[in-house]
């Protein structure tokens, strides 16, 4: 095989990758932050695709513009869902046993999902790439698509924002502290359960930017809620709880080598997540960047 | 009063007689379509509805057949076979159509037909085009009027062993359809052009919504064909994410590219891909063709799909059949279509004896922008394959059917 298409596949699982880590990014941070597995994330991302889609009929023109009014519009809207549901349902689970709280995640799944099959029906749909970034660029007598190019430079960017965020702000510092002493935090003065909603809706805005990216990269359907949340959840158990670049890493780890595997037989493409995610378990059980827990 | 009783009684019997004579001579003729409404099968549905409501229109305009005028009703079977045969049962049973219209989807004729053959009740097929339906599932009071899988897989392979073409590959979702197409396209190519390339495969995930990851692995095959089972929106999506690869610079991607299709693609869909479609209305130059695309445009304002088509010439078969045999009884029409010839809005045709395979075959091309359409690309060099090239032989035809047995 030419090197070209190792190139290609690369890319391909960067592109991935990213698409990943800004989804799964949102996971792990309420993972850590309320120690609740939200099990609906996925949906979440899924209902900012299919947000994104109906966004983009309205516009007659689609172009840069519009498309990045999406990635503000679609992630509020997905916020305000994500504030409801924190609001009636989450708070109420914080600190409970893992079953009680599996068992509302997943009920959200169906609801979620019925919804989305409700309001927009099992169609496949996808979102328009604005012609500036539905070309490619030439590279190496290669064409790369430039809305892959775009994704593998916002990732970063989100990333970098992230780091920014929660280690070099005022916010950052209460979030990172309800982590460790939430009850410390309360005692000085905090209120804990709106530095709890915060992050709940900060999670809810990261699916939902992956939601827009993905409208426009490939087909959306009913699908893809199930698909993400998967890979989503390996990703936070081999990054390791509370650390962005440890999401990112394996989240490129996951992105490139099923995107590598693909070439060789899909159907070890798709067991991929869960190897790596075992492995991890047995060497490292509190993940790449993760500490052990005390 | 005696005389009085007495006439009120022979009036009462002779009222009697005359209301319940429609029961033996209807002034109408009611068709029954079986219809795949929701999901894939909307945009197909949209527009055999318009056909067939157009069709009506105009027959009854000019007094109906055998003076009878027609009347639809329809039935939804949701792409599924079980609720297909239940509303084919209850078209014939409670609405007591006296003919049926075929789905969309391949599963739910082949359901659909097994009740047309228990209540003998004739029914056509125009979109659905699964060749068990004229094979082993074969019974005399069906007919095709879309090119069937045969003649679809066949036709591509014949009109391609004829060009320069050396290297194929092949790209769909992993499973049975998907397999035997593409292993009958295979053995069909390997016949008629021995020194062809084949290439592996590339398999794709069922119910994939992404491709990107499939695309290095096409171009790493470097074929000169990409033959394919993908069809309608995820054909369509297909090509606008190969696109910006670079892809369709060295390759052609080989499929269906009916009218739906190319309106979906929308301008994104390259020039210069070589594709078939089964009734492609600007391709085909009759004088009938070019009247019934005028008729539709000005009733809808838009071009008539394939399917809309093909709907319609199902429904010039059946009022052929029926003035010939001057009734609307089973038996009689079923017979009568055995070679049957019609004008089809695609020329002249006929309907075969042995399986009641219309003699309709593909029509291949090159896509291409065209200044009458601004919003899609169309084929150009359009070439028919002709069915009677490419069908199962009688023959054959009788073998398969043994076998089944």
């Amino acid at each position: 095989m030419e090197i070209n298409f190792l190139l290609f596949q690369l890319l391909n699982g960067l592109t991935e990758g990213m698409i990943l880590f800004i989804v799964a990014s949102g996971l792990s941070l309420v993972f850590g932050v309320l120690r609740v597995i939200n099990f609906a994330h996925g949906s979440l991302y899924m209902i900012g695709a299919y947000l994104a889609f109906s966004l983009s009929t309205r516009f007659p023109q689609f172009t840069l513009g519009p498309y990045l009014l999406l990635m503000i519009l679609v992630p509020a809207g997905i916020a305000a869902i994500g504030l409801l549901l924190e609001v009636t349902l989450f708070r109420r689970i914080y600190g409970k046993e893992h079953l009680l709280q599996l068992l509302l995640t997943y009920a959200l799944v169906l609801v979620l999902d019925d919804l989305v099959r409700l309001v927009w029906g099992g169609d496949i749909r996808n979102v328009p790439r604005p012609p500036s970034l539905a070309g490619s660029v030439e590279f190496l007598s290669l064409s790369f698509p430039t809305y892959n190019i775009f994704i593998l430079l916002l990732g970063p960017a989100i990333a970098l924002g992230l780091w920014w965020l929660l280690y070099r702000t005022h916010a950052g510092n209460l979030i990172r502290a309800a982590v460790t002493y939430p009850e410390m935090l309360g005692a000085l003065g905090t209120n804990v359960t709106w530095v709890m909603t915060g992050t709940f809706v900060l999670g809810c805005v990261l699916a939902g930017i992956g939601g827009v990216l993905m409208s426009a990269l490939a087909n959306i359907d009913l699908g893809i809620a199930m698909e993400k949340i998967i890979d989503c959840f390996a990703v936070v158990v081999i990054g390791g709880l509370g650390s962005v670049w440890g999401v990112l890493l394996s989240s490129l780890i996951i992105g490139v080598g099923k995107s590598y595997l693909s070439l060789i037989l899909v159907r070890l493409a798709m067991v991929f997540p869960f190897f790596v995610m075992a492995l991890v378990l047995v060497i490292r059980p509190w993940g790449l960047f993760g500490k052990p827990e005390r | 009063m005696k005389k009085v009783v007495f006439i009120l009684l022979v009036l009462f019997f002779a009222w009697g007689t005359i209301a319940s004579a429609p029961v033996f001579g209807q002034d109408k003729i009611k068709l029954g379509f079986i219809a795949d409404m929701p999901g894939i099968g909307a945009t197909f549905y949209k527009s055999q509805k318009e056909a067939i409501e157009m069709f009506i229109e105009e027959t009854n305009a000019k007094g109906g057949i055998l003076g009878k005028k027609l009347e639809l009703v329809i039935r939804d079977s949701q792409l599924k076979p079980d609720v297909g045969s239940n509303v084919a049962r209850e078209l014939i049973l409670n609405e007591k159509c006296d003919f049926l219209i075929g789905p969309t989807s391949s599963a739910v004729a082949l359901a659909v037909t097994k009740v047309a053959q228990e209540f003998k009740k004739i029914i056509f097929f125009h979109t659905s085009n699964t060749e068990k339906l004229t094979t082993t599932d074969f019974h005399p009071y069906m007919f095709q009027v879309v090119p069937n899988t045969g003649i679809e897989g066949g036709g591509i392979a014949l009109y391609l062993s004829k060009k320069p073409y050396k290297r194929y590959t092949f790209i769909g979702p992993d499973y049975a359809y998907g397999q035997t197409q593409w292993a009958s396209f295979k053995e069909d190519l390997k016949r008629l052009k021995p020194d062809v390339e084949i290439l592996d495969a590339v398999w794709v995930k069922v119910g994939e919504t992404n491709y990107s990851s499939y695309i290095p692995t096409l171009m790493a095959r470097n074929p000169e064909v990409i033959y394919s089972s993908l069809w309608g929106g995820g054909l369509s999506s297909f090509i606008k994410q190969a696109l910006p690869y670079g892809l369709f610079k060295k390759a052609t991607i080989t499929s269906l590219f009916d009218l739906d299709m190319l309106r979906a693609t929308g301008m994104d869909m390259p020039e210069g891909l070589l594709g078939y479609a089964r009734c492609p209305f600007y391709a085909i130059n009759t004088p009938e063709m070019k009247a019934f695309t005028k008729r539709f445009y000005d009733k809808y304002k838009e071009w008539p799909s394939d399917w809309a088509i093909m709907v319609y010439d199902g429904l010039l078969v059946l009022q052929e059949a029926i003035k010939k045999t001057q009734s609307l009884d089973s038996e009689k029409i079923a017979k009568a279509l055995d070679g049957l010839k019609w004008n089809s809005l695609r020329g002249p045709r006929y309907i075969r004896a042995e399986d009641h395979m219309a003699n309709v075959g593909i029509y291949v091309g090159i896509t291409t922008k065209d200044p009458r359409f601004k919003d899609f690309l169309i084929m150009k060099n359009v070439e028919e394959v002709p069915a009677e090239k490419v069908w199962m032989s009688v023959e054959e035809l009788k073998k398969v059917r043994q076998q089944a047995k």
